[in-house]
């Protein structure tokens, strides 16, 4: 019964379909998103980079129903969310989820980096991933500080003083940034309107565009995945690596490539293998979003007040680390030092890294030469963040 | 009314802090060598499992005998400790302690229980668990887990003492005082340190040792006496291998030198800012003990503390670079460059700011001047900003003579075995260096709260009156 | 007739889109720079009769300034601490830490400023003694007048400091 009823109906829609496709090549298309040889090892660590990409377009949703009430002024920032925070329905659950999945994004795609960084996915021919990666990375941070500063309360007042007032320590052009990016000398009406515009407008267009040109590459080189995949088993591995590059499918083996790691052992389709998979992580991570969204919600500070005495401002968590810097590093010269020298220049070296790592290896244990740093780099910033709540909150 | 039930103890405020001094220090090189080395055991023994190498089994066998035998003599002198010198001689103090920060000592001391049965059952059952290994390191987590939790509860007391957090009797909030975070990750990478150090010392000597009877065959024997182990044995013509290649020990000890040192030198790159941190926590929540350790009577003893943290480095460069050109590793001018700037980064930091005993002190002499204007002053001394550069010049150059040398002996340019003496005298050095740091951070430590013994609370003459005899009672 | 070969069509395309994108990012620069070249409105106010003080222990008072920046006139609650020196003189110090511009307080039991952002520390006169300020506490541009009927001093402040952090 129920059968019959829905076949003229699935019959249409499967015609409908012919009509677009024909015209469209959706098919085509499709097949071309989903039949994608991936190694079969490690396939869990690979998710990690699809799910930041579903974080990011949950990001996108819940920004845009939030631009639905907010208003980008720093008379009435605070009373519109106010508004939106009491009087629009689940209003307080759409913020929460905006504010938790950018939480689990920057820890998503901090997982994402470390784990390209420790399978040194990043090495010929996919050192362009690494860039157009790192500066998404950067440009994540860039979104989740300026953010934090639209609401106009008094979290996110402070953090705009203290981070616009952050360039005025450049030498030479320092104090025209700060100026530039404040509207004037000191926080005041329009400096909530650029960082709004840069919030809404540049960062999201360069995300975009990145987004684009790392997905591009990746399906260009194909997934590298991780050492484990790369081992021969049989006594001839010259043979053994030939065969495994007369078969691979994306186009894995590029000229002059290290013989050993041009095409990985056994490979799975991306569909149906690794796309339950990545759908998994995701599912998992937006239900923690919605439900954190509802639970936790956003919090919403008094409203700004510019002439406090009591106020203890302290920063968003993942900024922890960089506030605990600017305490570790104090007057003069050091300001700079710290800021710019050390945090700048270990930035660069970052983005940069597939320009100086270049031997062929690719288990962590035989490149140490970037290994120590970058475990160095991510303890020291462990231990700044330990620092940095144990200094603000008293624990 | 407590004091007064109390009879006098002969001695006087001085003998009895030297007396809780040295047993305070004996204790804490002890148990901090306890809880560095069960979690060295615990990474050797997984490295051991994992790619089957025998000197990380053999070394995690060594570190559990060692923690067995430290710990008979430790518990003893824990005891000797807690009954005769804190009871006896710092009795009220103790008492209030305990009273305030009861539970931590209950189960700081309980502890104890549960780490005697781990650690003996591991050490006297080694062998027959070896067909157990997966069982045997679940033991030795649990005992490591167990030996954390317990500096835990003590960092709790010690940080209390000096930031009591208004003297609050609320069991969290003694929890949460503001140093307790900071000296809980200034311990927990000290005492990995220290049994790195400390494991590089004995490295050292028991190369000596091995290589002391093959030098004095040498000397009267045809080898000239310089090349014993300081050349690779190709040297020598086929048939009379060196004395040194001989002893099948030595790539063993060369190589838990080098493991130790990595320790000791890798860890305590981080402890420049948390101790940074720990000072400014200090700064804010107990300003007269910080001016006591930086600008008062303490500040030269603070200087001799950098001194001794610049030195940490500059051995563990200098062994880097010549354990490199030992065996010819390529990279050797990255140390070079590294020490130099070490050793000019530790000459900047080690200056006085001042050229007398504390900052007071010039001031009352009016002398508060630079020296090229006839004061005391010495500008170039100035912690901030001069000595905190230093600092983290040291603390990134280390990085950089660490990750070359790793790079190095990643390559296999680095074969152990073939270490020289003199590189002994390195390691020993560095054990002493990190033990005599230890007492000096003590010292510091227990010398700024005075006048009190817990900071703004108890005050040092309370504790005097049980050393002097009491009134009569009313 | 003009032989259009690929070679001269990107050289003469480029040259044009050159030509016009120079064109537009005259406005467009001129437009983000202009924040430079505008200067914030000065206004005096009449804070009241100077209050009186106790030498060496700083008295906060609330002011009402407008801040001047861009199309803003509306006053805005801001911190002045009153400090009378040993030698009679006052001063007028802001709130406004020269490190990272939070709001620094006055703790009585430490006698000193502190800055809860990251732990600075100013003396009774507002010179930076610890932590990461790199410069004492500004003051307010002020002045300080007899009104002729009562004889009070009377305390101006001006929406400025008296120098640039
Ligand atoms: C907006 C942020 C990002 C998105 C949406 C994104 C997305 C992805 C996806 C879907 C993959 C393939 C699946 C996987 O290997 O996980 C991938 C691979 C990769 N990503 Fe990202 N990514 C982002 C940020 C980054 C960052 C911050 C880095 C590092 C700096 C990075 C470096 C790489 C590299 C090297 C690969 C290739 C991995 C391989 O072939 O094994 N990506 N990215
Ligand atoms: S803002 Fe005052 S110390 Fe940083």
């Amino acid at each position: 019964m129920l059968r019959f009823a829905t076949r003229p109906l699935s019959r249409r829609f499967r015609s409908g379909y012919r009509w677009v496709d024909e015209r469209a090549g959706t098919t085509d298309l499709v097949h071309k998103g989903l039949y994608e040889a991936v190694p079969d090892r490690g396939a869990w660590a690979y998710t990690l980079g699809s799910a930041t990409l579903v974080l990011i377009v949950l990001q996108f949703f819940t920004g845009i129903f939030l631009l639905l009430t907010y208003v980008p002024s720093f008379a009435s920032a605070w009373d519109s969310l106010r508004f939106l925070q009491t009087s629009d329905r689940f209003g307080n659950w759409v913020r929460g989820m905006h504010l938790w999945s950018a939480y689990v994004l920057i820890l998503v795609i901090g997982l994402h980096m470390l784990r390209t960084f420790l399978s040194a996915s990043y090495k010929r021919p996919r050192e362009l991933n690494w860039v157009s990666g790192g500066i998404l990375f950067f440009l994540v941070l860039g979104l989740a500080i300026t953010g934090a500063m639209l609401p106009m309360d008094n979290a996110g007042y402070w953090t705009t003083v203290v981070v616009t007032n952050i360039p005025h320590y450049l030498p030479f052009i320092g104090d025209a940034i700060r100026t530039l990016w404040r509207g004037g000398d000191f926080v005041g009406p329009i400096t909530l309107t650029r960082t709004f515009a840069i919030h809404i407008w540049v960062l999201p267009f360069l995300l975009l565009a990145l987004i684009g040109a790392h997905l591009y590459l990746l399906r260009r080189h194909g997934e590298f995945g991780a050492w484990v995949n790369y081992s021969t088993t049989t006594d001839d591995p010259d043979r053994e690596i030939a065969e495994r590059i007369r078969r691979a499918e994306p186009p894995y083996p590029t000229l002059r490539i290290e013989r050993q790691y041009a095409a990985p052992r056994k490979t799975v389709g991306f569909f149906p293998n690794q796309l339950f998979k990545d759908t998994v992580v995701s599912i998992v991570l937006v239900a923690i979003i919605f439900v954190f969204g509802f639970i936790a919600g956003a919090p919403l500070d008094a409203r700004a007040d510019p002439a406090t005495l009591t106020y203890v401002p302290s920063p968003e968590w993942f900024y922890l680390p960089l506030d605990q810097l600017l305490v570790l590093t104090p007057q003069t010269y050091l300001i700079a030092f710290g800021v710019f020298l050390l945090v700048g220049l270990g930035s660069l070296a970052l983005i940069l890294l597939p320009f100086y790592d270049r031997s062929p290896a690719r288990r962590p244990l035989s490149r140490p030469e970037v290994l120590v740093p970058g475990l160095f780099l991510a303890f020291m910033v462990v231990i700044l963040a330990v620092l940095g709540v144990n200094r603000l909150y008293g624990l | 009314m407590l004091a007064a039930s109390l009879t006098a103890v002969p001695g006087n405020l001085f003998g009895n802090g030297l007396a809780v001094a040295l047993v305070v220090l004996l204790h804490v090189q002890i148990a901090t060598f306890i809880t560095g080395a069960s979690t060295l055991a615990v990474v050797s023994e997984s490295i051991a499992m994992a790619r089957n190498d025998p000197r990380h089994a053999r070394l995690s066998h060594d570190l559990v005998k060692a923690s067995a035998y430290v710990f008979t003599f430790g518990s003893a002198v824990a005891i000797f400790f807690m009954i005769w010198v804190l009871t006896a001689l710092w009795g009220l103090f103790f008492v209030d302690l305990q009273r305030i920060t009861f539970y931590m000592f209950v189960f700081e001391a309980a502890a104890f229980v549960v780490e005697i049965a781990l650690l003996y059952s591991v050490y006297a059952n080694w062998g027959r668990l070896e067909a157990y290994r997966r069982a045997r390191l679940g033991l030795l987590v649990l005992l490591a887990v167990v030996l954390w939790f317990q500096m835990f509860f003590i960092n709790v007391v010690a940080s209390y003492m000096l930031t009591p957090n208004g003297g609050d009797v609320n069991q969290l909030s003694q929890v949460l005082n503001p140093t307790f975070l900071p000296l809980q990750l200034h311990r927990t990478v000290g005492n990995i340190a220290w049994a790195g150090a400390v494991l590089a010392f004995y490295a050292g000597l028991r190369y000596l040792l091995a290589t002391r009877r093959a030098r004095r065959e040498a000397a009267v024997g045809t080898v000239p006496a310089r090349s014993v182990g300081a050349m690779s044995a190709s040297r020598f013509a086929p048939g009379s291998p060196p004395p040194a290649a001989r002893d099948s020990r030595l790539p063993y000890w060369d190589w838990l030198g080098q493991w130790g040192v990595l320790w000791a030198v890798g860890l305590s790159l981080f402890q420049i800012w948390i101790g940074y941190s720990y000072a400014k926590e200090v700064q804010l929540h107990a300003f007269p003990a910080w001016f006591r350790m930086m600008r008062g009577a303490l500040s030269n003893v603070f200087l001799v503390q950098i001194f001794l943290l610049g030195m940490i480095f500059i051995l563990g460069t200098l062994y880097f670079w010549r354990r490199m050109t030992a065996s010819g590793a390529r990279g050797t001018r990255t140390q070079i460059v590294c020490l130099v700037i070490i050793v000019l980064a530790t000459l900047l930091a080690i200056q006085p700011a001042w050229f007398a005993l504390s900052l007071p002190d010039v001031q009352a002499a009016h002398l508060d001047r630079p020296w090229w204007d006839g004061g005391l002053l010495n500008p170039i001394g100035d912690f901030i900003p001069n000595k905190v550069f230093a600092l983290v010049v040291i603390m990134l150059c280390g990085l950089v003579a660490i990750t070359s040398y790793l790079r190095a002996y990643s390559r296999g340019e680095v074969r152990m075995g073939e270490t020289t003496r003199r590189l002994q005298g390195v390691l020993l050095a560095l054990g002493v260096t990190v033990s005599l740091m230890m007492a000096t951070m003590g010292v510091i430590r227990e010398n700024s709260r005075q006048p009190f013994l817990i900071h703004g609370e108890l005050r040092l003459q309370h504790q005097q009156i049980v050393t002097t005899p009491p009134q009569a009672p009313p | 007739m003009l032989r259009l070969t690929r070679r001269r069509m990107v050289q003469l395309t480029g040259l044009g889109a050159a030509a016009i994108g120079l064109m537009l990012s005259i406005p467009a620069i001129g437009f983000l720079l202009s924040p430079l070249f505008q200067k914030t409105r000065e206004t005096w106010v009449r804070v009241g009769a100077l209050p009186d003080l106790t030498v060496d222990q700083p008295k906060p008072i609330t002011l009402k300034v407008p801040s001047g920046e861009a199309y803003d006139t509306t006053p805005v609650d801001r911190i002045a601490y009153l400090v009378r020196k040993s030698d009679g003189a006052t001063l007028v110090l802001t709130n406004t830490c020269s490190h990272m511009q939070c709001d620094v307080h006055f703790d009585p039991t430490l006698q000193q400023f502190l800055c809860p952002c990251h732990g600075g520390l100013y003396d009774v006169h507002g010179n930076n003694i610890g932590g990461p300020p790199p410069s004492p506490l500004p003051q307010w541009v002020h002045r300080l007048e007899p009104d002729p009927q009562t004889g009070q001093t009377i305390l101006f402040v001006k929406n400025a400091y008296d120098e640039s952090i």
